[in-house]
C-alpha cells in the first residue's frame, strides 16, 4: 500500500477515490489516538488525585520520552518489513559501552555520547549485513544477535553496573525545563522531527518506504534494497541506542538488567507504539508523529492506573491486552476503509 | 523424472537428523574424554533431565515453526500452567490428578485463544504471539507477585527426582511419550500434515481443501499442550511453582529446531533432528559449567549455534534446488 503513508504525499490517480486532506486527517490513527490521549488525560485528572502534579507530569514525560525512543527504533526496521529482537539488548550494549567509555576509560561525555550511538548503528550495521547477505528473515537473525550481543556484554562487563558516571549524567537525566519538561521528552520530539523530515524529503528515507512497500518494484526502479536494508538496520541501532543512553542518564548508572534478560523488556514498548500510531508491520507504511502518541497513550493509561492502585504486575497483562486491541482495531479499520474504497 | 526428484528430495529429508546427530556424537565422545565425570552417573541424570524438559519446549515451538509461524507466548504459557498447577494444590488443597487436568486445560485453551485470534483476523502470528506473552506473563505475577508456590506435592517432587533405572530419569517418560507422540502426528496423522502443507503453501493447502483456520488453531491449541506439560515438568524438577519459569525458552526453543533442520518458513520439520539439537545445547552448556567457563558464555554460543544452523540450513537448501533443477533437466 505506497499509497497509504500518511508520512509522505499521496502520488496523484494512485488512490480508488481520492480523499480530502482533511477526511484522511480523521480517519488516521494519530488523529483517533489524539482524541483517545485528550479523553484519558481528562478523565485522569478530573478522577485521580495527583495525576496532574508537576511531579507526576514531568515523571509521565520522561518515560513518554524513552518509550517513543525504542518504540522509533523499532518503527526504522519494521519499514522493510523486518522487525529487530535484538533492540533492547543493542540498546544496553550501548549503555553499557556509554558507561565504560567514560568511567573506565575517561572519556569526557560530550564525546562518548556520539561514540555508543555509532556503536549501537554498528551493532545494528551487523544485524542488517547478516540479514542481506543470508536471505534469511530477520527474526531468526536477530534472535540469534539479541543473544550474541547480550551475552557478550554481559561476559564482558561481569554483570556489573557502571555506578561512577559524571554527575552530568544524572544531572541531565533529573533537569527540568520551563519548570516541568524533562529533556528526555524534549530529544525524543526533536528525533520525531528530524524523522518525519527525514521520511518525507530525503532520497534515502524514500527509498526505505519504497523497499517496504514493495521490495521488487525498488529492485527494478533502481534502488539497492540491500543496501537500504542495511541502512534500515543501522538506523535502529542508532535509535536503540540513544534510547539505552536516555535510560542511562534517568537512572544515573549503566546497569545491565536495565532492559531485563537479553533486552526482552523492551520488546513490548518496541512494538506496541508504532502499532498503536499506525504502522503496517507488513512494511512500506510508517508513523513517526503515531509513535510519539503511542508511547504517550501507554504512559498516561500507565501512570493512571498505577494512581488507581492497579498492582503493577497486572498492568503488564493490561498492555499486552492494549497491543491486542490495537492490531485488531486496525484490521477492522482497514476492512472497513478497504470496503467504501477509500484506499 | 519425478523419480529422481523424490528420492532426491526424501533422502535430504531422512538425513535432516544425521548432521546434528553425529556433532552430538562426537561433542559427547570429545568432552567425555577430556573430563572423565563428564559420564558420571549424576551428570548423566543432570543432563537427561535438562534434554527431557527442553526437549518438550522444543517440541511445543516445532509445531508452529512446522505452520510457518513463530509462538513467542510458549514460555509465558509454560509459567502460567506451572504457577497455577503449583497454586490450586497450595491454596485450595485440590488433589494432584485434578490439578493436572486444570494446569493442562490452561495450556491449551492459552494456545487455542491466540491461535483463533490469529486464524480469525489472519494478523501475523509474531505480534498476536507477543500480546498472549504479556499478557500471560502478567497474569502470573498478579497472581504470584513474582513469589514462588512452595506447596507442591511429595509425589510430584519425587517425579522430579528419581529415576526410572540407573542414571535415567522419570523426567525422560513424559518426553518421549511427547516425542514419539509428535512424530506421529507429523507422519501419519492428517492434523500434522495438514500443518506442515500449510507451512510449505497456504495457497495450495486451501485450494486442496484444508480448512486453514482448524489447522492454525489446533497447532496452537498442541503448542500450548506442550508448554503446559514442559511447565509441570519443570515444577517437578525445581520443586516449586516458580514465577521465572518459561522466562528463558524464547531462544533454546528456537535454536533446537533450527539446529534439527527446521526451516522457518515452514513445512518442514524433524523431530529427530531437534532431539539433537536439544542434545547439542545440552552438552555444550553442560560442558561449559563442566570446564569451569564462565555461564555467560552460554548466551553467546546459542546465539552463534543458531546463525551456525541457519547457514547450514540455507546451503543445503541451495544443494537441493540444484539437485532438483538437474532432476527436472534431466
Amino acid at each position: 500500500m505506497a499509497h497509504a503513508g500518511a508520512d509522505r504525499p499521496i502520488p496523484p490517480g494512485s488512490a480508488p477515490r481520492r480523499m480530502s486532506s482533511g477526511m484522511r486527517l480523521l480517519l488516521g490513527n494519530e488523529f483517533g489516538l489524539a482524541v483517545l490521549i485528550l479523553l484519558t488525560v481528562a478523565i485522569f485528572a478530573l478522577t485521580l488525585d495527583g495525576f496532574t502534579s508537576p511531579f507526576s507530569i514531568y515523571t509521565i514525560g520522561r518515560q513518554i520520552g524513552i518509550d517513543t525512543m525504542i518504540g522509533l527504533a523499532m518503527m526504522a526496521v519494521i519499514v522493510t518489513g523486518g522487525l529487530d529482537l535484538s533492540v533492547g539488548a543493542i540498546g544496553v550494549c550501548s549503555a553499557m559501552f556509554f558507561g565504560w567509555l567514560m568511567q573506565v576509560m575517561g572519556v569526557p561525555v560530550l564525546v562518548a555520547v556520539p561514540l555508543a550511538v555509532l556503536f549501537g548503528a554498528g551493532l545494528g550495521f551487523v544485524n542488517g549485513f547478516t540479514v542481506v547477505m543470508s536471505g534469511v528473515h530477520s527474526f531468526i537473525i536477530t534472535l540469534a544477535s539479541m543473544s550474541i550481543f547480550f551475552g557478550v556484554m554481559i561476559f564482558l562487563t561481569r554483570a556489573a553496573a557502571f555506578n561512577g558516571l559524571p554527575p552530568q549524567v544524572q544531572a541531565f537525566g533529573k533537569m527540568r525545563v520551563l519548570q516541568g519538561i524533562s529533556p528526555l521528552l524534549l530529544i525524543a520530539v526533536a528525533v520525531c522531527a528530524a524523522l518525519v523530515v527525514f521520511y518525507r524529503y530525503s532520497t534515502l528515507g524514500r527509498q526505505m518506504l519504497a523497499a517496504g512497500a514493495n521490495a521488487r518494484a525498488a529492485e527494478l526502479s533502481g534502488i539497492r534494497t540491500g543496501r537500504v536494508i542495511v541502512a534500515c538496520h543501522m538506523l535502529t541501532g542508532l535509535l536503540a541506542a540513544i534510547a539505552g543512553l536516555m535510560v542511562t542518564a534517568r537512572t544515573g548508572a549503566a546497569v545491565p538488567s536495565m532492559a531485563g534478560q537479553l533486552g526482552q523488556d523492551w520488546l513490548l514498548p518496541a512494538f506496541l507504539a508504532p502499532v498503536l500510531g499506525g504502522t503496517l508491520l507488513s512494511g512500506g507504511r510508517v508513523s513517526v508523529i503515531g509513535t510519539l502518541l503511542g508511547a504517550t497513550f501507554i504512559n498516561i493509561m500507565t501512570s493512571g492506573l498505577l494512581l488507581m492502585r492497579v498492582g503493577e504486575f497486572w498492568i503488564l497483562a493490561f498492555l499486552g491486552v492494549m497491543l491486542l486491541i490495537a492490531v485488531l482495531a486496525d484490521r477492522t479499520r482497514q476492512i472497513f476503509l478497504t470496503s467504501r474504497g477509500m484506499i | 523424472m519425478a523419480a529422481t526428484r523424490d528420492s532426491a528430495l526424501t533422502r535430504a529429508f531422512d538425513n535432516d537428523w544425521i548432521g546434528p546427530g553425529l556433532v552430538s556424537l562426537i561433542a559427547v565422545v570429545a568432552i567425555s574424554l577430556a573430563q572423565p565425570a563428564f559420564l558420571s552417573s549424576f551428570n548423566i541424570f543432570v543432563l537427561m533431565s535438562a534434554i527431557s524438559v527442553n526437549m518438550v519446549i522444543a517440541l511445543g515451538q516445532l509445531v508452529i515453526i512446522g505452520l510457518g509461524q513463530m509462538n513467542l507466548a510458549l514460555g509465558s504459557i509454560g509459567g502460567l500452567v506451572a504457577i497455577s498447577f503449583a497454586g490450586v494444590i497450595e491454596r485450595y488443597g485440590v488433589p494432584v490428578p485434578l490439578a493436572l487436568a486444570f494446569a493442562l486445560g490452561i495450556g491449551i485453551a492459552a494456545g487455542m485463544s491466540g491461535g483463533y485470534i490469529i486464524a480469525r483476523t489472519m494478523i501475523s502470528a509474531f505480534i498476536i504471539t507477543l500480546a498472549g506473552l504479556q499478557i500471560f506473563k502478567g497474569i502470573n505475577l498478579g497472581i504470584t507477585e513474582a513469589q514462588p508456590f512452595y506447596g507442591v506435592p511429595e509425589a510430584v517432587k519425587a517425579f522430579g527426582q528419581a529415576s526410572v533405572i540407573g542414571p535415567l530419569p522419570w523426567l525422560m517418560v513424559p518426553m518421549m511419550v511427547c516425542s514419539v507422540a509428535m512424530w506421529y502426528l507429523f507422519n501419519r496423522m492428517r492434523i500434522g500434515r495438514h500443518i506442515l502443507a500449510m507451512g510449505s503453501n497456504p495457497q495450495a493447502a486451501e485450494l486442496s481443501g484444508i480448512d486453514p483456520k482448524a489447522t492454525i488453531i489446533w497447532a496452537h491449541g498442541i503448542s500450548g499442550l506442550l508448554a503446559a506439560i514442559a511447565g509441570l515438568m519443570l515444577v517437578a524438577r525445581l520443586q516449586i511453582g516458580q514465577p521465572t519459569i518459561g522466562d528463558d525458552w524464547l531462544i533454546s526453543s528456537f535454536a533446537a529446531p533450527v539446529i534439527g533442520g527446521a526451516v522457518l518458513t515452514g513445512g518442514r520439520v524433524s523431530v529427530a533432528g531437534t532431539f539433537f539439537g536439544v542434545v547439542i545445547i545440552a552438552i555444550i552448556t553442560q560442558g561449559l559449567v563442566m570446564f569451569n567457563i564462565d555461564p555467560f558464555v552460554v548466551q553467546i554460543v546459542l546465539g552463534a549455534l543458531i546463525l551456525w544452523a541457519v547457514a547450514v540450513n540455507r546451503l543445503r537448501e541451495v544443494r537441493i534446488a540444484r539437485v532438483q533443477a538437474r532432476g527436472a533437466g534431466a
